[in-house]
């Protein structure tokens, strides 16, 4: 039996897994994809420092870090149910059940869908299906596409596209609705640039940063946005055209796009259909968090994170005891701070299991400012308030669990 | 977005007319939903609707975000077979 089981096999869960066995803890990974890494596998692109971050090496780097330290990697396996026995978790999946004092939940992020008229017809896929298709299946997802959806993840995931020699047309906003949301509202896309300036460069050249922060001046800028769109790495960014509909017959032949204004409105008879072969839907992550509800642990709505996230302390410790939780599921970042993340959910397990009274209450406080620093270093920021948000979920803990992680029952 | 035919739960084909007609009939929370419509029961057990539904919820009945419970997975989250779920593959 093992001491402690991760369920994902992401950069959060295989930093937690290789820190818990660092320091002796016998550890089993499991991933229902067939190969380690989670998102990591699907990162390519240049950081405003120059260097290049190569998710695929990232996770080569973190999978033989497991072998060494002879951590049971299992791939394939889908974890269908978490509950606890008196003393033990035990872990449901597809390949039986397994019992162990310590899980750590790194089940990451999912994608936000956008219904749009005809997003069932082949050749729609969401923006990380094409991230997949093209940098972990090598498949070229089209010829020539659309993104609807201006988002962090949509321009980083535009410039891969490009990478692999895939023409992308434009990126146009889903229309304004009550399920849309921020995404059809040309302002609140135009403010989440600003988080995104390394890979929207041209576009904050010509307004500037301080023009963005600026709430009336957003206003004016977006009145004189020009028609054509403004380019991100050679494709037109259209923050006043909305989908309308993705039209084919058998498959995507193209999508009916209309003008909006720049609060969002649709402006009648300006519609137009823009041929293409495959469309992104990009509607932003939030965490998935199904595992963590099932084992019955308490959420908190923290729309700075991404939605409704487990309770947790600084320590990725939930209220319930031996149960940890690291990356995406506490909130959409980067890939470098979900491996932050990891270590300090991995050094408070060893903590909890009493492997190593005397150095490890320092090296987890140095992980906790770890995770800190790589925040701020971070070459993509998903959302521009995270700091506020997860200063909301270090209080609401202190506040009911005391400042060292007192754990109940 | 008010095409009726608008497919929300693409894996069991539940459009938005659909959904919004289980919360007239008195559907608050997505469990509710999911029991009238089957809405979320799919091969991806709502990860993809789930957070539509939610916000279809809101926009229907006024209630806000933070309100409406995700709480509400159960067991399996992932399709297993009936074989798993009876212990025949336990180890
Ligand atoms: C489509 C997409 C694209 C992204 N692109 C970028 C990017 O370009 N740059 C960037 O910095 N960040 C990106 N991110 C954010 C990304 O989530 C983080 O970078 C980082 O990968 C999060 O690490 P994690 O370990 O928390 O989760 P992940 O890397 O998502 O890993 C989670 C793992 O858990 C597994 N899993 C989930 N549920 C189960 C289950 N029930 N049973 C078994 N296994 C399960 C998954 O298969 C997955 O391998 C992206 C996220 C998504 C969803």
């Amino acid at each position: 039996m093992s001491d402690v089981i991760v369920i994902g096999a992401g950069p959060a869960g295989l930093a937690g897994a290789i820190a818990c066995a660092e320091f002796g803890l016998k550890v089993t990974v499991l991933d229902e994809f067939f190969r380690p890494g989670g998102r990591l596998l699907g990162q390519l692109y240049e950081e405003p420092s120059g260097n290049w971050w190569n998710g695929i090496k990232e996770a080569e780097r973190l999978q033989q870090k497991t072998k060494d330290l002879a951590i049971d990697v299992r791939c394939g396996v889908s974890v269908f149910n978490l509950e606890k026995d008196e003393l033990l978790w035990n872990v449901h999946t597809n390949a039986g059940s397994m019992k162990a004092s310590y899980v750590l939940v790194a089940t990451g992020s999912a994608e936000y869908p956008i219904p749009v008229p005809g997003w069932t017809l082949p050749g729609v896929m969401s923006i990380g299906a094409a991230q997949v298709m093209t940098n972990v299946h090598r498949v070229q997802v089209g010829k020539k596409g659309i993104i609807i959806g201006a988002n962090i993840l949509a321009f980083a995931i535009l410039t891969e596209l490009q990478l692999a020699g895939i023409q992308v047309d434009r990126i146009v906003l889903p229309e304004k609705s009550p399920i849309s949301q921020e995404a059809g509202e040309p302002e609140e896309v135009l403010k989440s640039l600003l988080s995104a300036a390394h890979l929207a460069p041209s576009l904050l050249l010509r307004f500037g940063s301080v023009f963005m922060k600026n709430g009336l001046l957003r206003k004016i800028a977006l009145n004189f946005y020009p028609k054509g769109g403004m380019k991100i790495s050679g494709t037109p960014l259209q923050l006043r055209k909305a989908a309308m509909e993705i039209v084919g017959k058998k498959q995507v032949e193209g999508v009916r796009v209309v003008d909006i204004t720049p609060n969002g409105a649709t402006v009648p008879g300006s519609d137009k259909i823009y041929e293409a072969d495959f469309v992104c839907i990009a509607g932003g992550l939030y965490p998935l968090t199904e595992i963590t509800a099932v084992a019955g642990c308490p959420f908190q709505f923290v729309p700075e994170l991404g939605g409704h996230i487990p309770v947790h302390s600084e320590w990725m410790e939930t209220p319930l005891q031996g149960l940890f939780v690291a990356g995406n599921i506490t909130g959409i970042e980067g890939g470098k701070i979900a491996m932050a993340q990891g270590t300090v959910a991995g050094l408070a397990i060893v903590k909890r299991s009493g492997k190593e009274a005397g150095s490890i209450d320092r090296l987890l406080q140095k992980s906790v400012d770890y995770v800190r620093d790589v925040r701020q270093h971070a070459p993509i920021q998903f959302n521009p308030g995270v700091d506020e948000g997860r200063q909301t979920m270090k209080e609401l803990w202190v506040s009911k669990y005391g400042k060292e992680g007192k754990v109940i029952s | 977005m008010n095409d009726k035919d608008l497919l929300v739960c693409r894996c069991e084909e539940i459009s938005d007319e659909e959904i919004r007609e289980a919360i007239r009939q008195g559907a608050r929370t997505i469990t509710g939903i999911k029991r009238r419509t089957r809405a979320g029961m799919g091969l991806c057990q709502g990860r993809t609707c789930q957070r539509l539904v939610a916000r279809i919820l809101a926009e229907e009945t006024g209630m806000k975000p933070e309100d409406i419970d995700p709480g509400t997975d159960r067991p399996p989250v992932k399709p297993v077979s009936f074989g798993v779920l009876g212990g025949v593959a336990n180890d």
